[in-house]
């Protein structure tokens, strides 16, 4: 069978000593730098690309995922440890996982994101290698109309974000939306929102508002009650997940790999919805919703699950279209093709041991992931045990040089600080800042293809339901809306939040 | 004595980091050089960077750090260098955009014009009209007459308001005098998407995104915007063989400085810029991307200098007609 | 009558996001909803926003007042200021003196911080970052920028 053979000639390729140790210097660079707080996959593989110029090909890409996936897991770290996200598909990690660490399971929650990780990077290596042909067949379907549906229905399922009132969640997502238009107009080029402010006419640098609204919101309010506690985290139970850990993240573990499989293909961003769709679902269909923000494992492993399964099958556009579906994906193209490697339709063809080994190396790179975090968990459960005001200040420096990497601006910053202080103030009314980042994210791209869409069929809005994809997804979104505000399930609901407050 | 020698320590270990003070051309350069590109890493136009900088920086006996200042069509980038200490250390590499910017922006931070001095022409990459693989017309002649019949049906992708793709799209419309329906993306990257899933049907790119394409038979190529074929392509019509003469564009790229730089440090980049084109690796790589290195005689100043200034008159009443502006 | 401040002012805070972006949003030009302009979707937004405030507020009006709790003033003040001196002096003052301002103004936000501490985290966080970032990473940043020329001994 040919996909035995490419196996094996991707193997040859990924286990010579070379490329292994390559690999590991990529996954354990892009730990360490992806831990540091506000350096995420994008900042780091930009930082180090240079590095990875004088090798091989093979060797270089496979460096590059190594450090993409690195930089991945540290973040979701920084997003457990002291709820500050990297980017936007670790912003739910930060959810739970951040209050898991405040009652001491910061060691259960990190063994989860690695475990999970683990075994959703597996599944989708193997689906890259399979599936990788038909599975870019199924991802052209996906147009304009087909987009908008899918955002709406992403929109729709995210009140489940919320672990507080629904009115609230939702206007944080719509203030998350008018953020994101801020910027060029893409049909006109008209500046909106800018203020005049030519920095703004890309719009607002995510890294700045997702630092601001989820880091310096999180350190001023550890600083109100600084005088009751020095360290965030007195006692620290266990490092491992307990038997009945393992129980309850094995399902979410599951479904997150295949939400996440699925949506990673999408090209133009459905990685990004991956981990928000994996809680959406999981909090729909656990038993025990109003545990979800409260430090749920189930909030940990599903995201973090979906997000590394995401990130895998994100490489097929990439591999088998030389499209990229993330900034990332961008890069790595640009390292290709510095390398004299074209990315495209060909590559497979015409360097198939490339091709095949980047897969392999995938799931070796995957599993150097986990046999060099577990043993690390111990270390970075124990820098919670550092004092607080020894933490934050270096927290707030690295911040500040993370920003100002992705750009080289001193606007970013500012708006850093703006931020900041719109999320600490939000944060004090009991708005969740996770709603308004997937309402960020989403902004730009429900419009572009809303818009697109009626370009393409010149102002008819049936084409949302003309084409089969589009209208099985607003027919979805449809019923999950009637769910959640049928009476009986709305009185559920309600109950359920009266016993928080 | 123990001031001297905190003194002496503290000179000896601030000395071995970096140099202070206006550095002598004769010893240019000392320190490692900062070259702008105004786009975000990863990108076509940072790919060209990388690799003429360190074709440069081996030359040049320093190492030439790529810095990406990205932002507002690259309008951002370019303001920094034009502000940057004429000292030779800050460098500024940018496309066919400083040109049109100049028009696109009717406000900007500098004078395209008279900011700059001028290093020398990098490239010339060329671009492709292409469709989707199941689109009607055959050939370029047909293209127009299908173009001007279904002008109502038409879809023509763009990544956003002064993109290359934009220009080409709006030099396009006007040599065959029809208004085709755009469509607008953000990047080249998602209009590509939708071309190969049928979503849209043509578009106008440079040969770096579409050769791939083109070879493995996912897209149609109608014609290269070049007075030759293109090396990579070598059964692409030019846009004048195939019936549509003047249909020229191409993604230049320049390397300048900021205003006022030593005459002597000009001329040693630009004669490191000439070395550096001649390295058989940029020529490869340069060849992947479907272009080739600019003749000795554009790697100049002056040959800059000429194509800025033209590309600005050749430039502006077209987008003027069009009335597109990105502010 | 009971008020809850607290859901009142999150509601106010909506309607004001909202009111900002709908005035800016009044200068684009609208379209139509089958041929929308920069200004539509905006627009639309702002109105839904406007509206969740204005439910969030009516809601608290019958409820009784929950507590905010303390603010951090010292800390706030500090903290905000942090990102803005490192905007502000990073390219003038180049990339290590601008990070010791910052570890120093970020460890004075803490009441509990003293010179003692501030004068250690701003030496070692410092060094770590040049160290890490210039060296270890070659971020393409001037240690020392031009402002920082003086008060360098030359060379």
């Amino acid at each position: 069978m040919d996909l035995l053979a490419n196996l094996g000639l991707g193997l040859a390729t990924a286990t010579e000593p070379v490329n292994l140790l390559f690999c590991f210097a990529g996954v354990l660079l892009g730990t360490l730098i992806g831990v540091l707080p506000g350096i995420g996959p994008t900042a780091t593989i930009a930082m180090l690309l240079p590095i990875t110029f004088g090798f091989e090909p093979a060797t270089s890409l496979i460096m590059l995922a190594g450090i993409y996936y690195g930089a991945q897991y540290g973040g979701s770290t920084t997003a457990i440890l002291i709820n500050l996200p990297g980017e936007s598909s670790s912003a739910v990690t930060a959810i739970d996982g951040y209050q898991m660490a405040r009652q001491g399971r910061a060691g259960p929650a990190l063994a989860t994101a690695a475990l999970g990780s683990f075994f959703a990077g597996t599944v989708a290596t193997v689906l890259i290698a399979v599936f990788a042909p038909p599975l870019t067949a199924v991802a052209l379907k996906f147009g304009p109309a087909e987009y908008f549906s899918l955002l709406m229905l992403g929109l729709v399922a995210s009140v489940a974000l919320a672990h507080g009132s629904v009115l609230k969640a939702l206007g944080m997502i719509v203030t998350g939306l008018l953020l994101g238009l801020v910027g060029s107009d893409v049909n006109t080029g008209a500046q909106r929102f800018t203020m005049g402010f030519p920095e703004l006419a890309d719009g607002l640098n995510f890294v700045a508002v997702a630092i601001g609204v989820f880091g310096i919101a999180e350190i001023l309010r550890n600083l109100e009650n600084e005088t009751d506690r020095d360290v965030m985290v007195k006692k620290v139970t266990n490092l491992f997940p307990s038997k009945a850990d393992f129980k309850a993240m094995a399902w979410p573990v599951v479904r997150g790999t295949a939400v996440g499989s699925i949506l990673g293909i999408l090209p133009g961003g459905g990685a990004i919805l991956s981990s928000f769709a994996a809680y959406t679902v999981e909090k729909r269909i656990s038993k025990t919703p109003h545990r979800f923000g409260k430090g749920a494992i189930e909030g940990v492993a599903a995201p973090e699950a979906a997000n590394n399964a995401g990130a895998q099958t994100s490489f097929i556009p990439m591999l088998t279209l030389g499209i990229p579906a993330n900034p990332v994906m961008a890069l790595m193209i640009g390292a290709m093709i510095i390398q004299g490697v074209q990315p495209g339709p060909n590559v497979a063809i015409e360097k198939p041991e490339l091709f095949w080994g980047v897969i392999v190396s995938m799931w070796i790179g995957n599993l150097m992931l986990v046999l060099l975090n577990l043993p690390l968990i111990g270390l970075w459960v124990r820098l919670l045990t550092i004092p607080y005001t020894v933490l934050f200040p270096a927290i707030l420096t690295f911040c500040c040089i993370g920003v100002y990497t992705v750009n080289s601006n001193a606007f970013d910053l500012f708006t850093v600080s703006a931020f900041g202080l719109l999320g600490y103030v939000l944060v004090k009314l009991d708005c969740e800042p996770a709603p308004l980042l997937l309402g960020f994210v989403l902004g730009p791209m429900l419009e572009e293809n809303l818009r697109r869409a009626m370009t393409i069929s010149r102002g008819d809005p049936m084409v949302f339901f003309t084409r089969p994809l589009s209208a099985g997804l607003l027919i979805a979104a449809a019923l999950v809306l009637v769910v959640v505000f049928l009476p009986a399930v709305r009185a559920k609901r309600e109950e359920v939040f009266q016993e928080e407050g | 004595m123990r001031r001297t020698s905190v003194r002496t320590f503290v000179v000896a270990a601030f000395a071995t980091a970096f140099v202070i003070g206006p550095a002598a051309a004769a010893d240019y350069p000392a320190r490692p050089i900062t070259m702008v590109v105004p786009f975000s890493a990863g990108g076509p136009t940072d790919t060209v960077t990388r690799l003429v900088a360190e074709a440069m920086g081996k030359d040049l006996g320093q190492q030439i750090v790529v810095e990406n200042v990205g932002g507002a069509g690259g309008t951002l980038g370019a303001g920094r260098v034009a502000k940057a200490d004429p000292d030779g250390y800050t460098l500024l590499l940018h496309h066919i955009g400083m040109a049109t910017s100049a028009t696109l922006y009717r406000k900007l931070p500098y004078d395209t014009l008279n900011a700059f001095d001028y290093v020398g022409l990098v490239t010339d990459v060329p671009m492709t009209l292409v469709a989707r693989a199941d689109f009607e017309p055959t050939d370029l002649k047909s293209l127009i007459e299908y173009a001007k019949a279904n002008k109502d049906k038409v879809t023509y992708a763009n990544a956003g308001v002064g993109a290359a793709s934009h220009l080409c799209g709006m030099l396009f419309m006007s040599k065959i005098e029809t208004v085709l329906t755009t469509v607008p993306y953000k990047g080249t990257g998602p209009a590509m998407t939708d071309l190969l899933g049928g979503q849209v049907d043509m578009m106008c790119d440079q040969t770096t995104n579409t050769t791939n394409q083109i070879k493995g038979g996912k897209i149609k190529a109608y014609a290269t915007t070049t007075k030759q074929r293109v090396a990579s392509l070598p059964d692409v019509p030019t846009a004048e063989e195939a019936g549509l003469p003047g249909f020229e564009v191409g993604i230049w790229h320049g390397i300048y400085a900021p205003k006022g730089t030593s005459p002597e440090v000009l001329a040693k980049l630009t004669a490191s810029l000439q070395t550096a084109l001649k390295d058989p690796n940029v020529i490869k790589r340069f060849a992947d991307l479907g272009t080739a290195p600019s003749s000795e005689a554009e790697a100049t100043p002056d040959g800059l200098k000429a194509k800025l200034s033209s590309e600005i008159d050749r430039w502006a009443p077209v987008i003027k007609a069009a009335g597109v502006y990105a502010d | 009558m009971k008020v809850d401040t607290r859901e009142i002012a999150c509601g106010a805070i909506f309607i004001a996001i909202a009111a900002a972006f709908a005035i800016a949003a009044l200068d684009l030009p609208m379209g139509s909803a089958l041929r929308m302009g920069p200004g539509y979707f905006p627009m639309a937004l702002a109105l839904i926003l406007a509206a969740l405030g204005l439910i969030i507020v009516i809601k608290g009006l019958g409820r009784a007042p929950s507590p905010i709790g303390g603010v951090p003033w010292r800390g706030l003040l500090f903290i905000l200021l942090a990102p803005l001196v490192f905007g502000l002096t990073v390219r003038g003052l180049g990339l290590a003196p601008s990070m010791a301002l910052v570890a120093a103004i970020a460890t004075l936000a803490s009441a509990r911080a003293g010179m003692k501490l501030a004068a250690a985290m701003t030496l070692g966080l410092t060094l770590f970052c040049v160290l890490v970032f210039s060296y270890g990473l070659g971020l393409p940043y001037a240690l020392f920028g031009p402002w920082s020329a003086p008060f360098l001994p030359g060379v």
